[in-house]
Protein backbone atom coordinates (compact mmCIF):
# COMPACT_ATOMS: atom_id res chain seq x y z
CA UNK A 1 0.00 0.00 0.00
CA UNK A 2 1.31 3.46 -0.48
CA UNK A 3 1.91 5.93 2.15
CA UNK A 4 0.13 8.90 2.15
CA UNK A 5 0.88 11.65 5.39
CA UNK A 6 -2.56 12.74 5.58
CA UNK A 7 -3.90 9.10 5.44
CA UNK A 8 -4.45 6.99 9.17
CA UNK A 9 -5.89 4.07 9.77
CA UNK A 10 -9.57 5.02 9.97
CA UNK A 11 -9.58 8.57 8.59
CA UNK A 12 -7.42 11.04 6.51
CA UNK A 13 -6.95 14.95 7.34
CA UNK A 14 -8.17 16.85 4.11
CA UNK A 15 -7.99 20.88 3.93
CA UNK A 16 -11.92 22.64 5.68
CA UNK A 17 -13.53 23.50 2.51
CA UNK A 18 -14.86 26.86 4.18
CA UNK A 19 -18.09 27.00 1.82
CA UNK A 20 -19.17 23.03 1.95
CA UNK A 21 -17.49 22.54 5.80
CA UNK A 22 -18.87 25.27 7.91
CA UNK A 23 -22.49 23.64 7.54
CA UNK A 24 -21.64 20.84 9.07
CA UNK A 25 -19.24 22.52 11.75
CA UNK A 26 -22.41 24.66 12.86
CA UNK A 27 -24.15 22.16 13.57
CA UNK A 28 -21.69 19.99 15.66
CA UNK A 29 -21.58 23.40 17.26
CA UNK A 30 -25.27 23.18 18.59
CA UNK A 31 -24.25 20.41 20.98
CA UNK A 32 -23.18 21.92 24.50
CA UNK A 33 -21.93 18.34 25.84
CA UNK A 34 -19.07 18.49 22.74
CA UNK A 35 -18.58 22.39 22.86
CA UNK A 36 -17.77 21.64 26.71
CA UNK A 37 -15.31 19.43 26.26
CA UNK A 38 -13.68 21.52 23.15
CA UNK A 39 -13.53 25.10 24.85
CA UNK A 40 -13.34 26.64 28.04
CA UNK A 41 -15.82 29.67 26.73
CA UNK A 42 -19.51 29.80 27.27
CA UNK A 43 -21.48 27.73 25.42
CA UNK A 44 -22.40 29.81 22.03
CA UNK A 45 -23.45 28.32 18.97
CA UNK A 46 -22.76 30.38 16.28
CA UNK A 47 -23.74 30.63 12.61
CA UNK A 48 -22.61 29.10 9.46
CA UNK A 49 -21.81 32.40 8.50
CA UNK A 50 -19.18 33.37 11.41
CA UNK A 51 -17.58 29.94 11.09
CA UNK A 52 -17.07 30.42 7.15
CA UNK A 53 -16.07 33.67 7.96
CA UNK A 54 -13.84 32.62 10.46
CA UNK A 55 -11.63 29.72 8.38
CA UNK A 56 -11.50 32.21 5.34
CA UNK A 57 -9.80 33.99 7.59
CA UNK A 58 -7.30 31.93 8.97
CA UNK A 59 -6.68 30.28 6.01
CA UNK A 60 -5.63 33.58 4.18
CA UNK A 61 -4.14 35.01 6.58
CA UNK A 62 -2.86 33.28 9.43
CA UNK A 63 0.48 31.49 9.71
CA UNK A 64 0.73 30.20 13.26
CA UNK A 65 -2.56 28.31 12.57
CA UNK A 66 -3.03 25.50 10.66
CA UNK A 67 -6.61 23.46 10.57
CA UNK A 68 -7.63 20.28 8.81
CA UNK A 69 -10.64 18.28 8.58
CA UNK A 70 -11.20 14.69 9.66
CA UNK A 71 -12.62 12.30 7.24
CA UNK A 72 -13.84 8.94 7.75
CA UNK A 73 -11.79 6.40 5.38
CA UNK A 74 -14.83 4.25 4.44
CA UNK A 75 -17.48 6.65 3.24
CA UNK A 76 -15.35 10.06 3.42
CA UNK A 77 -17.64 11.37 5.84
CA UNK A 78 -16.78 14.81 7.60
CA UNK A 79 -16.73 13.59 11.32
CA UNK A 80 -14.33 16.70 13.13
CA UNK A 81 -11.73 18.69 13.13
CA UNK A 82 -7.89 18.86 14.13
CA UNK A 83 -5.45 21.71 14.67
CA UNK A 84 -2.28 23.38 15.28
CA UNK A 85 -3.36 26.61 17.05
CA UNK A 86 -0.33 29.17 17.95
CA UNK A 87 2.23 27.25 16.33
CA UNK A 88 5.53 28.81 17.78
CA UNK A 89 8.42 28.12 14.58
CA UNK A 90 11.11 29.82 16.60
CA UNK A 91 11.18 27.66 19.57
CA UNK A 92 9.42 24.32 17.46
CA UNK A 93 6.14 24.39 19.61
CA UNK A 94 2.86 24.12 18.98
CA UNK A 95 -0.80 23.54 20.48
CA UNK A 96 -2.88 21.24 18.99
CA UNK A 97 -6.55 20.83 19.41
CA UNK A 98 -9.04 17.98 17.83
CA UNK A 99 -12.77 17.88 17.91
CA UNK A 100 -14.97 14.84 16.83
CA UNK A 101 -18.38 16.68 15.89
CA UNK A 102 -20.14 13.66 14.68
CA UNK A 103 -21.31 11.71 17.80
CA UNK A 104 -21.37 8.45 16.29
CA UNK A 105 -17.55 8.35 15.65
CA UNK A 106 -16.85 9.50 19.53
CA UNK A 107 -15.57 6.25 21.43
CA UNK A 108 -14.13 4.41 18.54
CA UNK A 109 -10.44 5.46 18.13
CA UNK A 110 -11.29 8.01 15.22
CA UNK A 111 -9.86 10.72 16.95
CA UNK A 112 -6.82 8.87 18.58
CA UNK A 113 -6.49 7.31 14.76
CA UNK A 114 -7.30 11.63 13.58
CA UNK A 115 -4.51 12.87 16.35
CA UNK A 116 -1.49 10.01 15.47
CA UNK A 117 -2.01 11.24 11.55
CA UNK A 118 -1.89 15.15 13.10
CA UNK A 119 1.38 14.29 15.32
CA UNK A 120 3.24 12.60 12.16
CA UNK A 121 2.18 15.36 10.17
CA UNK A 122 3.65 17.96 12.47
CA UNK A 123 6.77 16.14 13.74
CA UNK A 124 7.69 14.53 10.08
CA UNK A 125 6.76 17.40 7.87
CA UNK A 126 6.70 20.37 9.96
CA UNK A 127 10.18 19.44 11.78
CA UNK A 128 8.17 20.27 15.22
CA UNK A 129 10.14 19.39 18.57
CA UNK A 130 7.14 19.97 20.97
CA UNK A 131 3.40 19.54 20.84
CA UNK A 132 1.04 20.25 23.70
CA UNK A 133 -2.20 20.81 24.51
CA UNK A 134 -4.80 21.58 27.34
CA UNK A 135 -7.98 18.78 28.45
CA UNK A 136 -10.35 19.09 30.75
CA UNK A 137 -10.41 16.74 33.82
CA UNK A 138 -13.85 15.51 33.51
CA UNK A 139 -12.88 14.79 29.61
CA UNK A 140 -11.63 11.05 30.27
CA UNK A 141 -12.44 9.88 27.09
CA UNK A 142 -9.96 12.73 25.60
CA UNK A 143 -7.18 12.34 27.94
CA UNK A 144 -7.11 8.65 27.43
CA UNK A 145 -6.66 8.73 23.60
CA UNK A 146 -4.30 11.61 24.35
CA UNK A 147 -2.20 9.39 26.30
CA UNK A 148 -2.47 6.46 24.05
CA UNK A 149 -1.29 9.09 20.99
CA UNK A 150 1.87 9.34 22.79
CA UNK A 151 1.06 12.63 25.20
CA UNK A 152 2.36 12.81 28.77
CA UNK A 153 0.75 14.30 31.74
CA UNK A 154 2.54 17.95 32.49
CA UNK A 155 0.74 19.39 35.31
CA UNK A 156 -2.49 21.02 35.79
CA UNK A 157 -4.42 24.13 37.37
CA UNK A 158 -6.82 23.30 39.82
CA UNK A 159 -10.15 24.41 40.04
CA UNK A 160 -9.80 26.36 36.91
CA UNK A 161 -13.07 25.32 35.34
CA UNK A 162 -16.92 26.17 36.76
CA UNK A 163 -19.19 23.92 35.06
CA UNK A 164 -22.53 23.11 36.69
CA UNK A 165 -21.46 24.02 39.99
CA UNK A 166 -18.30 22.09 40.28
CA UNK A 167 -14.62 22.83 39.95
CA UNK A 168 -12.43 20.84 37.77
CA UNK A 169 -8.71 21.22 36.77
CA UNK A 170 -7.49 22.36 33.41
CA UNK A 171 -5.07 19.14 32.25
CA UNK A 172 -2.01 20.32 30.75
CA UNK A 173 -0.50 17.03 28.46
CA UNK A 174 2.88 17.47 25.59
CA UNK A 175 4.52 15.03 23.29
CA UNK A 176 8.45 15.77 22.60
CA UNK A 177 9.51 14.78 19.48
CA UNK A 178 12.21 12.46 20.44
CA UNK A 179 9.56 10.40 22.42
CA UNK A 180 7.36 10.28 19.70
CA UNK A 181 10.01 9.41 17.57
CA UNK A 182 10.70 6.53 19.90
CA UNK A 183 7.35 5.40 19.92
CA UNK A 184 6.97 5.33 16.14
CA UNK A 185 10.41 3.68 15.37
CA UNK A 186 10.98 6.79 13.16
CA UNK A 187 14.79 7.76 12.82
CA UNK A 188 16.44 10.80 13.73
CA UNK A 189 18.18 12.05 10.23
CA UNK A 190 20.34 15.16 11.82
CA UNK A 191 21.61 16.32 14.66
CA UNK A 192 19.18 18.99 16.38
CA UNK A 193 20.29 20.95 19.67
CA UNK B 1 25.37 41.38 25.28
CA UNK B 2 22.75 42.97 23.18
CA UNK B 3 21.95 40.28 20.60
CA UNK B 4 21.54 42.79 17.65
CA UNK B 5 25.16 44.88 18.95
CA UNK B 6 28.26 44.23 16.98
CA UNK B 7 31.54 45.90 17.00
CA UNK B 8 31.00 48.62 14.86
CA UNK B 9 27.41 48.27 13.86
CA UNK B 10 23.92 47.54 15.57
CA UNK B 11 20.97 46.33 13.88
CA UNK B 12 18.15 48.26 14.40
CA UNK B 13 14.06 48.55 13.49
CA UNK B 14 13.77 50.41 10.26
CA UNK B 15 11.57 53.99 10.24
CA UNK B 16 10.10 54.13 6.90
CA UNK B 17 9.31 57.86 7.94
CA UNK B 18 13.05 59.00 8.73
CA UNK B 19 14.70 56.15 6.95
CA UNK B 20 12.85 56.24 3.08
CA UNK B 21 14.47 59.24 1.70
CA UNK B 22 18.20 58.14 2.73
CA UNK B 23 17.56 54.56 1.25
CA UNK B 24 16.13 56.62 -2.04
CA UNK B 25 19.36 58.26 -2.03
CA UNK B 26 21.25 55.23 -2.54
CA UNK B 27 19.34 53.99 -5.26
CA UNK B 28 20.38 56.48 -7.55
CA UNK B 29 23.85 55.11 -7.52
CA UNK B 30 23.90 52.30 -10.14
CA UNK B 31 27.14 50.51 -8.80
CA UNK B 32 25.74 50.48 -5.41
CA UNK B 33 22.63 48.88 -6.90
CA UNK B 34 24.67 46.50 -9.11
CA UNK B 35 26.44 45.40 -5.80
CA UNK B 36 23.15 45.12 -3.92
CA UNK B 37 20.62 43.32 -5.79
CA UNK B 38 20.57 40.93 -9.08
CA UNK B 39 17.73 42.39 -10.32
CA UNK B 40 18.39 45.68 -12.56
CA UNK B 41 19.16 48.97 -11.38
CA UNK B 42 16.32 51.07 -11.03
CA UNK B 43 16.02 54.81 -9.17
CA UNK B 44 12.92 54.50 -6.46
CA UNK B 45 11.02 57.52 -5.11
CA UNK B 46 11.33 57.94 -1.06
CA UNK B 47 7.47 57.81 -1.12
CA UNK B 48 8.06 54.59 -2.97
CA UNK B 49 10.83 53.15 -0.59
CA UNK B 50 8.22 54.39 2.17
CA UNK B 51 5.24 52.93 0.90
CA UNK B 52 7.20 49.42 0.40
CA UNK B 53 8.52 49.55 3.80
CA UNK B 54 5.16 50.23 5.89
CA UNK B 55 4.32 47.11 4.32
CA UNK B 56 6.46 45.15 5.30
CA UNK B 57 4.71 42.25 7.48
CA UNK B 58 5.70 42.76 11.27
CA UNK B 59 7.58 39.29 11.66
CA UNK B 60 9.88 39.87 9.03
CA UNK B 61 13.61 40.62 9.70
CA UNK B 62 14.81 43.50 8.22
CA UNK B 63 16.87 45.58 10.02
CA UNK B 64 18.62 49.59 9.49
CA UNK B 65 22.28 48.94 9.84
CA UNK B 66 23.93 51.87 12.10
CA UNK B 67 27.37 52.89 13.02
CA UNK B 68 27.95 52.13 16.69
CA UNK B 69 29.91 55.52 17.06
CA UNK B 70 26.83 57.94 15.81
CA UNK B 71 24.63 56.10 15.01
CA UNK B 72 24.24 56.85 11.36
CA UNK B 73 22.19 54.65 8.77
CA UNK B 74 24.70 52.99 6.48
CA UNK B 75 22.90 49.76 4.88
CA UNK B 76 19.70 47.41 5.43
CA UNK B 77 19.96 43.88 6.22
CA UNK B 78 17.65 41.00 6.55
CA UNK B 79 16.33 37.87 6.65
CA UNK B 80 13.85 37.84 3.89
CA UNK B 81 11.89 34.86 3.25
CA UNK B 82 12.06 32.56 6.02
CA UNK B 83 10.76 28.63 5.53
CA UNK B 84 9.77 28.07 8.74
CA UNK B 85 9.10 23.96 9.08
CA UNK B 86 12.64 24.21 7.27
CA UNK B 87 14.41 26.52 9.83
CA UNK B 88 15.92 28.03 6.97
CA UNK B 89 16.36 31.79 5.57
CA UNK B 90 17.33 33.59 2.32
CA UNK B 91 19.48 36.59 3.55
CA UNK B 92 20.40 40.18 2.01
CA UNK B 93 22.52 42.97 2.99
CA UNK B 94 23.56 46.18 1.26
CA UNK B 95 26.11 48.78 2.70
CA UNK B 96 24.53 52.41 0.85
CA UNK B 97 27.21 54.59 2.09
CA UNK B 98 29.90 54.01 -0.22
CA UNK B 99 32.52 56.09 2.47
CA UNK B 100 31.61 52.93 4.50
CA UNK B 101 32.42 50.16 1.67
CA UNK B 102 35.53 47.83 2.48
CA UNK B 103 36.16 48.96 6.38
CA UNK B 104 34.35 45.69 8.19
CA UNK B 105 31.11 46.70 8.44
CA UNK B 106 29.31 44.82 6.16
CA UNK B 107 31.02 41.87 7.58
CA UNK B 108 30.09 43.20 11.34
CA UNK B 109 26.07 43.71 10.71
CA UNK B 110 26.56 39.85 8.84
CA UNK B 111 28.23 38.34 11.85
CA UNK B 112 25.34 40.27 14.07
CA UNK B 113 22.44 39.06 11.61
CA UNK B 114 23.97 35.48 11.88
CA UNK B 115 23.49 35.46 15.46
CA UNK B 116 20.53 36.28 15.15
CA UNK B 117 19.42 33.95 13.33
CA UNK B 118 21.02 31.17 14.55
CA UNK B 119 20.89 31.75 18.39
CA UNK B 120 17.26 33.47 18.62
CA UNK B 121 15.54 32.40 15.53
CA UNK B 122 16.77 28.42 15.96
CA UNK B 123 17.74 28.24 12.41
CA UNK B 124 19.10 25.22 10.64
CA UNK B 125 20.78 27.17 7.56
CA UNK B 126 20.78 30.61 6.27
CA UNK B 127 21.32 30.97 2.02
CA UNK B 128 22.24 33.74 -0.05
CA UNK B 129 22.83 34.96 -3.62
CA UNK B 130 25.73 37.37 -5.01
CA UNK B 131 25.95 38.00 -8.72
CA UNK B 132 29.50 37.32 -10.45
CA UNK B 133 32.28 39.62 -9.93
CA UNK B 134 30.90 40.81 -6.76
CA UNK B 135 34.59 39.76 -5.04
CA UNK B 136 34.25 42.12 -1.89
CA UNK B 137 30.69 40.55 -0.97
CA UNK B 138 31.67 36.73 -1.64
CA UNK B 139 35.23 37.27 0.43
CA UNK B 140 32.73 38.84 3.43
CA UNK B 141 30.35 36.03 3.06
CA UNK B 142 33.35 33.57 3.43
CA UNK B 143 34.50 35.49 5.92
CA UNK B 144 31.29 34.71 7.93
CA UNK B 145 31.49 30.81 7.32
CA UNK B 146 29.63 30.69 4.07
CA UNK B 147 30.61 28.12 1.30
CA UNK B 148 29.89 27.98 -2.47
CA UNK B 149 27.16 25.87 -3.00
CA UNK B 150 26.15 26.48 -6.94
CA UNK B 151 25.98 29.09 -9.70
CA UNK B 152 23.01 29.89 -11.98
CA UNK B 153 24.72 30.20 -14.99
CA UNK B 154 24.34 33.38 -17.11
CA UNK B 155 21.66 34.14 -14.77
CA UNK B 156 21.28 38.25 -15.12
CA UNK B 157 22.88 40.40 -18.80
CA UNK B 158 24.21 43.51 -17.90
CA UNK B 159 26.63 45.81 -19.44
CA UNK B 160 26.76 43.55 -22.78
CA UNK B 161 27.29 40.68 -21.17
CA UNK B 162 26.05 37.72 -19.06
CA UNK B 163 26.79 36.77 -15.54
CA UNK B 164 26.26 34.05 -12.97
CA UNK B 165 24.59 34.26 -9.85
CA UNK B 166 26.30 32.71 -6.99
CA UNK B 167 24.43 30.38 -4.63
CA UNK B 168 26.37 30.18 -0.73
CA UNK B 169 24.90 28.61 2.85
CA UNK B 170 25.98 28.38 6.23
CA UNK B 171 25.06 25.80 7.94
CA UNK B 172 24.03 26.12 11.62
CA UNK B 173 27.03 23.27 12.94
CA UNK B 174 29.43 25.17 10.58
CA UNK B 175 28.06 28.40 12.38
CA UNK B 176 28.62 27.01 15.77
CA UNK B 177 31.97 25.67 15.17
CA UNK B 178 33.30 28.90 13.83
CA UNK B 179 32.31 30.13 17.39
CA UNK B 180 35.09 28.13 19.14
CA UNK B 181 37.96 29.37 17.35
CA UNK B 182 37.16 32.27 18.07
Amino acid sequence: MSYDLFTGNLVRLAALNAELDAEAIARWDVDSEYMRQLDSGPHLPNRAKKIREAIEKMQSEDPKTIELCVRSLVDDRLIGFVAFDEINWQHGDTFVAIGIGDSDYRGNGYGTDAMRVMLRFGFMELNLKRIQLDAFSYNERAIKSYLKAGFVMEGRQRGMLLRNGQRWDFVYMSVLRDEWLALNNEQRHWSES
Amino acid sequence: MDVLTGNLTRLAAVNPDTDAEIIARWSRDSQFWRLAHTEPAWPVAPAYVKRKLDEDPIERPRFAIRTLTDDRLIGLIGLYTIFQAQREAFMGIQIGEREFWGKGYGTDALRVLLRYAFDELNLLRVSLSVLEGNERAARSYEKCGFCLEGRERHAWAYDGRRWDEIYMGLLREEWQALGKED
